[in-house]
């Protein structure tokens, strides 16, 4: 049979949790209390008749007593459990590092993915592949949702936090007010696959106290990694209007021999007051842990699969990674974005899952293009998809980031470096020029030496028009996320439309020397937010104050390997003339585009079509501007033609249809405004057939001026 | 306004040069760098090329076309995509179909080679989208919005065009200078681009020519160079609306090349108010005609003057010499 755990400590935790020992069991199962130690430690398994005996004793079915997947459902039932009030009477009424970033799709998609790039299980080379689903739950399937995650014991925590008047007191009003109001509540989830999961001890240091447990705790695994501050996790959490984040964990490694469905529920309110009880800010949905003093503290536990499913945390395989589900996820940017949208737009509100799903794919093109492209014999590191669903049903297909469509050049110019096939010097377009920027690294400790030079990789391409802004430069590190993106400086303007992208550290490649420290160095140059370089605390106390004069020294050197690239070096004036040549110039591309003169009837619109016989009609809608009555135009037809003069062809009728009469060939205005004529062209005047060639027709100032 | 006897494409076509290359009889060919096209300005100068008798040029054409041309129940079958090169002064024309690499159909890529000997100074190249319509084959649906030039001598890929400014002896010159030895300097509007002829051996002019700075020197080299530019503008201008092409009802063409970019600059100034056309076609009546011709002279030396900004020359040389004498006094 297969079996989800040994049978042994399967027992073991099975009896702490229905708070029984094991002498206990041995007299109901009438057994000896030896061989319920030997069940324990493995060294025999109970008999068939038994098991069944045990099964009743655990209050259980048989089934769960074989398979062992999940715990029983007796002992003590998954619950809340709210840290209680600090004995000194502090309060913390919010979670100081959620305040360090926006609630935005765009940072959370940005620190979660760098989270799941951090914890990709780098074994088999393969992916850690990353999907965002969006999914709007309302009515009946909302009610199921609210059940099982126990609402109605954290509405009282929810009441009581709304009515304080501060900034979490209020997000959380206006996350209930949309539950309540509009009967609605969207959760996204964010999942990755081949990726360490939340491995650990439930309160021990490990990936699982590190996410659950602590703040500021950075439990990083590779020298490469983004993120260096413990701060990215608190955006989980400040996504979510309710505070509220559910994580289903598939481990990478067992923890009490089990790896698949470790559950668990995370709450961050403010400091309350329910029923008497202060309670100090979070709470975790779990199971009472039977070992922690009067068995309050919740611990994840393993939760079978229908537990996962009403909690909509079903991951798709036994792949290992996690999942993150945040509940009341809400978008603070894109109520500023989008401003010229219109109003009373009710198809698409501010926090319409339509947008937000937009919002993340740009996020994750714009950040982690470099991260999803492969080359070479080497696969990406990432694949990314959102999808959209809305009571289970699919909104928006579930499409991957592909970065060739939203970031084709940069996405070209990285392909090329895996691949191997830059140039030295840019010829046609579509190629990718190479070349190395030293970056000087200092020595830790504060001295005044250098340690190295370190090459980090730079790569220019022509610009797509697809790309956003041309002629900037990205940088980034080993896990190749865009960690800074800057213009170029000083460029002149007739520069061909460019992009760079700069490799540094262990991006640069294999052969790139001092790659490991370089990588060191620039991850302590990094804010929280990890969008640039630049002087930090970290920086100055593991180098010396003046160490991010060094990053000065890379952009500078960066900026002039760009335009030695891309710019064209100034031509001194071969010829003379001094000052005279610069003012001697025609044809410099459209200085100023002169407007008609305003008062002039302009010819607006041409309807025209041929008659049997050969002749055209057309009818022609002129613009007559204010005070532009007074012009007198002739309508000239004549054919089209390559160049040189072209054939001129006569009118055989033209009439005034509408606020204008013909007087001796040329058009006379009744009042400003649209004014029509029709004319129709004599066939025996046409030089060629009229259906080989095509017609204009001109206005022309006709003052006492005929043809000549 | 241009109307088709035939449904034609809307939306844009567009055009780019991918790369281009020059071959010597004998030599390996020479692959251009990047810089020598420019995609802002739409040009290429070949004459960045270091192979300097090169005989033949290629040029990597890629162009867009909008997705509705290749979609089936277009009006049109057999669509092809053309790249046209063509030099008005040679009247060269050298085409070349390009072939759809995608799967959309909307990319097309193809070579076109030129002969150096096919082109003079600076040709068109433009993209043409043809096709069958309505069983009549061979039909411009759709053409290039902005064409791209390649000139065949530059080596720097700007629209802007430059007048040709010659410092020369005319005593030792030539002959035809030899006349003028008298002159502080000559503008010759004759060649294939205007020249301004400058005597060095006239006294000082060398060095006035030179002279910068807000001395007396640098003033008189501000009034100096703007009167010269002003002599040149309105040389230009007469020589260009000299030699118009004419339709047989009497309308005058635009000229092609500097002429053309001449007269779309000055004549906004000499006609004010009216569309270009129309401004070229009064101009032009009043210079073939009875009368009007002596009374349009001073439009024609006002624009001059704007465009060799004389006025804000002459400005600074006043400020510049109320300046010199206080310092003087002081």
């Amino acid at each position: 049979m297969e079996a989800g755990e040994d049978f042994g400590p399967w027992l073991a935790r099975q009896l702490k949790l229905v708070d029984m020992t094991q002498t206990e069991l041995a007299q109901t199962v009438k057994v000896t209390r030896a061989a319920v130690s030997a069940w324990i430690t493995g060294r025999a398994t109970p008999r068939p008749e038994t098991i069944d005996r045990i099964a009743q004793a655990l209050n259980t079915d048989l089934a769960t007593v074989h398979t062992r997947t999940t715990d029983t459902q007796a002992g003590l039932p998954v619950g809340w459990y709210h840290r209680p009030g600090h004995v000194d009477g502090g309060r913390e009424l919010g979670n100081a590092a959620a305040f360090a970033f926006d609630a935005d799709v765009s940072v959370l998609a940005r620190e979660t993915c760098q989270n799941s790039l951090d914890e990709r299980l780098t074994t088999h080379g393969q992916p850690v592949r990353v999907r965002y689903t969006l999914h709007e739950l309302t009515g009946e399937t909302l009610a199921r949702f609210r059940e099982a995650i126990h609402w109605d014991d954290l509405y009282p925590h929810y009441e009581a936090s709304r009515a304080q008047d501060n900034k979490v007191g209020r997000v959380i009003d206006a996350g209930l007010r949309d539950m309540y109001e509009h009967d609605r509540l969207v959760l996204l989830r964010v999942d990755d696959y081949n990726a360490a999961g939340l491995t650990g001890d439930d309160y021990g240091d490990g990936r699982f106290a590190a996410v659950v447990r602590r703040q500021l705790d950075s439990h990083k695994s590779v020298s490469t990694a983004g993120g260096s501050y413990g701060l990215g996790k608190a955006t989980l959490w400040a996504t979510s209007r309710l505070g509220l984040v559910l994580i289903n964990s598939t481990l990478s490694e067992p923890h009490e021999g089990r790896t698949e469905r470790r559950v668990i529920g995370r709450l961050d309110l403010p400091w309350r007051q329910v029923n008497g009880e202060p309670c100090a800010g979070p709470a975790w949905l779990g199971r009472p842990d039977p070992d922690r003093p009067g068995a309050k503290v919740v611990r994840s536990w393993w939760a079978d699969e229908e537990a996962v499913e009403s909690l909509h945390l079903t991951r798709e395989s036994g792949e290992p990674g996690t999942s993150f589900l945040i509940v009341g996820a809400h978008d603070v940017a894109s109520l500023a974005d989008d401003s010229s949208a219109a109003e009373g737009d009710e198809a698409e509100d501010d926090d319409s899952i339509q947008r937000m799903h937009r919002r993340l794919v740009h996020a994750l093109g714009t950040n982690f293009w470099a991260a999803m492209v492969g080359g070479g014999d080497r696969l990406p590191l990432l694949e990314a998809s959102v999808r959209t669903l809305r009571n289970g049903a699919v909104v928006i297909e579930e499409k991957r980031v592909d970065p060739m469509v939203t970031q084709p050049s940069r996405t070209r110019a990285l392909k090329a470096f895996l691949d191997g096939t830059t140039v030295e010097h840019l010829t046609e377009s579509g190629q990718v020029a190479a070349t190395t920027v030293p970056l000087n690294l200092p020595a830790r400790g504060g001295k005044r030496v250098s340690m190295g030079e370190h090459r980090a990789v730079l790569l220019v391409t022509n610009a797509e028009d697809a790309d956003d802004k041309p002629n900037r430069v990205v940088a980034m590190r080993g896990n190749r996320m865009t960690v800074r993106d800057t213009a170029v400086p000083g460029l002149p303007l007739s520069v061909n439309p460019f992009q760079a992208v700069l490799l540094t550290g262990e991006a640069a490649g294999m052969q790139a020397p001092f790659a490991a420290e370089a990588e060191q160095f620039l991850r302590a140059a990094e804010p929280p937010e990890h969008n640039k370089w630049g002087q930090t605390e970290e920086l100055t106390l593991t180098y010396s104050p003046s160490a991010f004069r060094r990053i000065s020294g890379l952009t500078r050197e960066t900026n002039s390997a760009i335009k030695a690239l891309v710019a064209r070096p100034k031509k001194g004036s071969k010829q003379g003339g001094g000052r005279l040549a610069r003012t001697l110039t025609v044809g410099a591309t459209k200085k100023r585009r002169r407007l008609s003169a305003a008062t002039m009837p302009v010819l607006e619109e041409l309807d025209a079509q041929i008659l049997e016989g050969g002749a055209w009609q057309v009818i022609g809608e002129i613009k007559v501007p204010a005070g532009g009555r007074d012009w007198r135009l002739v309508p000239v037809a004549k054919f089209d033609v390559r160049s040189g003069p072209r054939p001129g062809i006569a009118w055989a009728e033209l009439v005034g249809v509408d606020n204008c009469q013909v007087v001796d060939g040329a058009l006379r205005f009744s009042a400003s405004g649209t004014a029509t004529f029709r004319g129709v062209t004599d066939p025996t005047t046409h030089a060629v057939r009229t259906s080989l060639s095509g017609l204009v027709v001109e206005l022309r100032t006709g003052e006492g001026e005929s043809a000549s | 306004m241009k109307v088709f006897p035939y449904p034609r494409l809307r939306g844009t076509v567009s055009l780019r040069v991918d790369a281009a290359r020059v071959k010597a009889p004998e030599r390996s060919r020479e692959q251009l760098d990047s810089r020598a096209r420019s995609v802002v300005e739409r040009v290429v100068a070949l004459g960045m090329a270091e192979t300097e008798d090169w005989d033949t040029a290629t040029l990597t054409v890629s162009a867009t076309i909008p997705s509705k041309a290749t979609e089936p129940g277009a009006p049109w079958s057999d669509i092809a995509v053309v790249a046209v090169l063509t030099d008005r002064s040679t009247n060269t024309r050298v085409t070349s179909r390009l072939a759809s690499d995608a799967e959309s159909g909307r990319e097309w890529r193809g070579e076109l080679q030129m002969l150096r000997s096919d082109l003079s100074d600076r040709a068109d190249l433009t993209v043409q989208v043809v096709a069958t319509v309505e069983g009549v084959p061979g039909r411009i649906v759709g053409e290039a919005s902005d064409d791209w030039i390649i000139d065949v001598g530059s080596d720097v890929p700007t629209r802007e065009q430059s007048f040709e400014i010659k410092e020369v002896g005319f005593a030792k010159g030539p002959r035809r200078l030899q006349n003028f030895t008298d002159a502080p300097w000559i503008v010759n509007t004759s060649g294939a681009l205007p020249t301004v002829h400058i005597n060095t051996d006239f006294e000082g002019m060398t060095d006035v020519l030179e002279a910068e700075g807000r001395g007396p020197e640098g003033l008189v080299n501000a009034m100096m160079v703007s009167q010269m530019a002003a002599d040149v503008w309105i040389a230009v201008f007469h020589s260009a609306i000299g030699d118009l092409e004419i339709e047989a009802d009497g309308t005058p063409l635009f000229p092609y090349g500097w002429q053309g970019e001449v007269l779309r600059e000055m004549l906004a100034d000499v006609v004010p108010d009216r569309t270009l056309e129309d401004a070229l076609r009064e101009v032009h009546r009043r210079r073939v005609g009875a009368t009007g011709w002596a009374e349009l002279q001073p439009r024609i030396q006002y624009a001059a003057m704007r465009r060799a900004e004389v006025p804000r020359a002459l400005l600074e040389t006043v400020r510049g010499l109320e300046k010199l004498k206080r310092e003087d006094e002081a």
